[in-house]
């Protein structure tokens, strides 16, 4: 795992302050297409009409918080690329037999909320919540906020295996299983090596938060 | 004068504290309690749980110990159990011949037949040729999909696909047209390749049907009548799965071998039986019957069963202090169960259902051992202390203390350890019998079918024996074993979403397995069935007069397993045909199965047995 250096922190605040002065020059017109580079796997996000309540019982939602995979770095916190992210779990939810529909969710940056929004739209009432660096929950829409079906609150010890169990369980609970828990990798140093590039990241995250905003489905197109 | 009868049993120790003004005048009890038993039962070990128990007691009566002017112990029936397990059978794929597992999510439909392929080299196969692609982890379901269907473009003929992650769904949703594709075959690199190879998967909630018949087998590699004499044992290992792979090797086989488990030696008193553990449990059951009355068991020396035999000896002989040399196990219960164990020689950690043997041994202590641990008793904590009378005895009197029982009574002690019956007629000593295996065993039983954790790292084995079972099928209800459904108000705790969990006294319990929930039942009823039923005969035959079991009347079980919520259920299918009443006992009106033997310690200080003129 990369040294959290001094020099990385600056680079991470600098990009805020450049994307606030940017988003400042020019104010941000209605979301559009951006590629998303990285590893083998690219992806094309496009966001689109407010989401609506599904209705199949098979459809397990994906939510996403505001900024991940069409704007700043489209990595996480470790720099796995966020299309990357999506395919495992997208591809976890589809082996199991699930259908998957990816929403954004505006609102909020915290990911137990957009989890809890995610499953409130989902037809099977379990939904993914992800954010920009990677932590991750699964939701129930019967569930308080702060409750879960799990939660993976160490984004930096997340690889795309896991991602992709991830998927595959919340695909399993939706279908009534009772799968076991996706098994997680515990590193003490995590906490310390990156708690401050977490909080930069949250910073990010929440500043394209828009209170008014209802969520909106995207079409994500992997390339 | 204050007295405490106190029952120190294989797994509880029970007090029942009274007041006893005199003889012919009925005691005025105080308290019970009821507490873990420390050490093995009947050994100076004993000691802190008693302790524990009476301070429990005293503290209901608000007395202290020094209060108490006597204290009476049970003449224990000495009898310790131990449980084993052995295996006997084992399942052994040779030359990676076959591929038989559940993965959660197969891809596609049908059946293909082909030379088993690299899928690397599908882009140099010529064009018309039956392959199967062997996709290994690197090539991702994307990459992999893609290079099938470039394959299929160019006139390849692929069949089917056998892949080592998780991805066969994934594979088979971005081909052109319906493959069967096995995946989550862990060791795919020992997958033999340029051999024939056959592919099977079955639909959502089916089984496979060619590859699991010998003749659809020899139909897909076209076999003469002695080979398909050979693929017999492929085709059984592969009923009721949903998919399977066959690869046609020179010469690849399943065997199902009887492992050397060892033999017993059954010594009875008239004659001596030898029974072999691979035999199975009906085996050892009818050498029993034909060695009883038993003397001693031993076991092979240098097998497990041998190292089991002389384990329960050694234990013994460092409680008692005895030469192992003169510690008698009299008597042995042996269940038949299936296990789950790995089968040798498979690529995707497959498991079979084994045959296995559970057995129980029980033990003789002597009354030695009793009087060592009346008088440890008697130095910690300053109180006489007497041994007070026979257990059965004194279990009989207990129990006559439920409401509307009466004379003739046969009593059914199901404990921890062993399975014990007492009967009283009148002008008749007291006739009982102690067998070996109980709640223990079944808890074990539990444990190995459902390839559960362990005691001591874990007791959910326990716990699925003593409480009933429900699924949580959504945050607000719940659907019981019998199917019928509960609603609540509030959501339930998100751990138990989806599960199968136990409803316990404190509220739902989720179980950490993937067994479902009818599966689970059915273990936990055939594991009392067949130890506690099993056993109940066994006792209730050897006590009844002339071993006749029609000539009881009243039959109460007593003892912890008593609680149980459906063995005096299953019990009372068995018995009542025979035109026996067969109950659960409410010791004093009040204490339901438990408190027998140290309340009828108490009665035996105040009345004498009604009926009877002596002691058995």
């Amino acid at each position: 795992m990369p040294q959290i250096s001094e020099a990385a922190v600056r680079d991470a605040v600098r990009e805020i302050l450049a994307q606030l002065a940017a988003s400042e020059a020019a104010p941000a017109a209605a979301p559009v297409a951006a590629w998303v580079p990285g590893g083998d796997v690219t992806a094309t996000l496009r966001d689109g009409a407010p989401a609506k309540a599904g209705t199949s019982p098979t459809e397990v939602v994906l939510a996403l918080a505001p900024a991940f995979g069409d704007k700043l770095k489209q990595k996480t916190i470790t720099g796995i690329p966020h299309a990357a992210v999506l395919r495992e779990i997208l591809a976890g939810i589809e082996e199991e037999g699930c259908s998957a529909r990816v929403i954004r969710v505006w609102h909020t940056s915290d990911v137990a909320f957009v989890g809890l929004a995610g499953a409130k739209l989902a037809g099977s009432g379990v939904a993914i919540g992800l954010q920009s660096r990677g932590t991750s929950v699964i939701h129930q829409r019967d569930l308080q906020p702060l409750q879960n079906l799990e939660l993976f609150p160490q984004a930096p010890v997340i690889d795309l295996e896991t991602y992709r169990a991830i998927g595959r369980n919340a695909a399993r609970y939706a279908k009534g299983a009772s799968p076991d828990p996706v098994k997680q990798k515990n590193d003490q140093m995590a906490r310390p090596k990156y708690q401050a590039i977490a909080a930069v990241f949250h910073i990010r995250e929440t500043s394209f938060v828009d209170r008014s905003k209802k969520p909106v489905d995207v079409e994500v197109r992997f390339a | 004068m204050k007295i405490a009868g106190v029952d120190i049993g294989n797994s509880t120790t029970e007090v029942a504290l009274a007041e006893v003004s005199g003889p012919g005048v009925p005691p005025r009890f105080l308290a019970s309690s009821r507490v873990p038993t420390t050490g093995i039962k009947g050994t100076v070990a004993n000691v802190p749980g008693v302790r524990r128990a009476l301070e429990a007691a005293v503290e209901q009566a608000g007395l202290k110990i020094s209060a108490i002017d006597l204290i009476l112990l049970n003449e224990a029936t000495p009898v310790i159990g131990d449980i084993a397990m052995e295996t006997i059978t084992e399942t052994l794929i040779t030359e990676s011949s076959m591929i038989g597992h559940n993965p959660n999510s197969p891809g596609g439909l049908g059946i293909g037949v082909g030379e088993t392929t690299p899928i690397g080299d599908l882009e140099v196969v010529a064009p018309g040729r039956p392959v199967i692609a062997v996709v290994p982890r690197a090539f991702n379901f994307e990459k992999a999909a893609g290079a099938i269907v470039a394959a299929l473009e160019r006139g390849v003929d692929v069949q089917g696909a056998i892949v080592q992650g998780d991805d066969g769904v994934l594979i088979a949703n971005r081909l052109p047209k319906v493959l069967p594709i096995v995946d989550e075959v862990q060791l795919i690199e020992q997958v033999p390749i340029g051999m024939m190879a056959a592919v099977e998967v079955a639909d959502h909630g089916q089984s496979i049907q060619q590859l699991s018949n010998p003749y659809g087998i020899a139909t897909l590699f076209k076999l003469t009548s002695q080979e398909t004499a050979m693929i017999i044992p492929i085709a059984k290992a592969l009923i009721g799965l949903r998919s399977a792979v066959v690869v046609r090797t020179p010469a690849g086989d399943v065997q199902t071998r009887r492992i050397p488990a060892g033999s017993l030696r059954l010594i009875g008193e008239g004659q001596t039986v030898s029974v072999a553990m691979d035999g199975g449990a009906d085996a050892i059951m009818d050498g029993l019957a034909r060695a009883h009355p038993l003397k001693d068991v031993t076991g092979e020396p240098g097998t497990n069963v041998g190292g089991m035999v002389e384990r329960v000896r050694q234990t013994m002989s460092n409680v008692t202090g005895k030469p192992a040399g003169q510690i008698a196990i009299r008597d042995v219960l042996a269940v038949d169960c299936l296990v789950p164990q790995p089968v040798a020689g498979g690529l995707a950690h497959e498991y079979s259902m084994e045959n296995a043997v559970g057995l129980a041994a029980m033990v003789n202590t002597d009354r030695l051992l009793m009087e060592k641990l009346a008088e440890a008793l008697h130095v910690e904590l300053g109180v006489k202390c007497e041994l007070g009378g026979v257990e059965a005895n004194m279990a009989i009197l207990g129990t006559l203390t439920t409401p509307g029982i009466d004379i003739p009574l046969a009593i059914l002690d199901l404990g921890a350890g062993s399975t014990d019956a007492a009967i009283l007629t009148k002008g008749q000593p007291v006739r009982s019998m102690h067998l070996a295996g109980a709640g223990d065993m079944v808890t074990m039983l539990i444990q190995r079918e459902l390839d559960l954790p362990g005691y001591p790292d874990s007791d959910v084995a326990e716990n699925i024996k003593r409480w009933p079972l429900a699924k949580v099928e959504s945050l607000f209800h719940i659907r019981h074993e019998d199917n019928s459904v509960k609603f609540f108000k509030d959501p339930l705790d998100p751990r138990l979403f989806g599960r199968v969990a136990l409803i316990t006294r404190e509220g739902l319990v989720p179980i950490p397995t993937h067994h479902t929930l009818d599966r689970i039942r059915t273990v936990r009823r055939e594991a009392k069935r067949r130890v506690f039923v099993r056993n109940a005969i066994r006792a209730l035959t050897a006590v009844a007069p002339a071993g006749n079991i029609r000539a009881l009347q009243f039959v109460a079980v007593v003892g912890g397993s008593g609680l149980d919520f459906e063995v005096a259920r299953m019990l009372t299918d068995i018995l009542a045909p025979y035109g026996i009443v067969i109950g659960t006992a409410n010791i004093r009106g009040e204490l339901g199965p438990i408190n027998a033997v140290a309340t009828g310690l108490v009665l035996s200080r105040a009345q004498p047995i009604p009926g009877a003129n002596g002691n058995g």
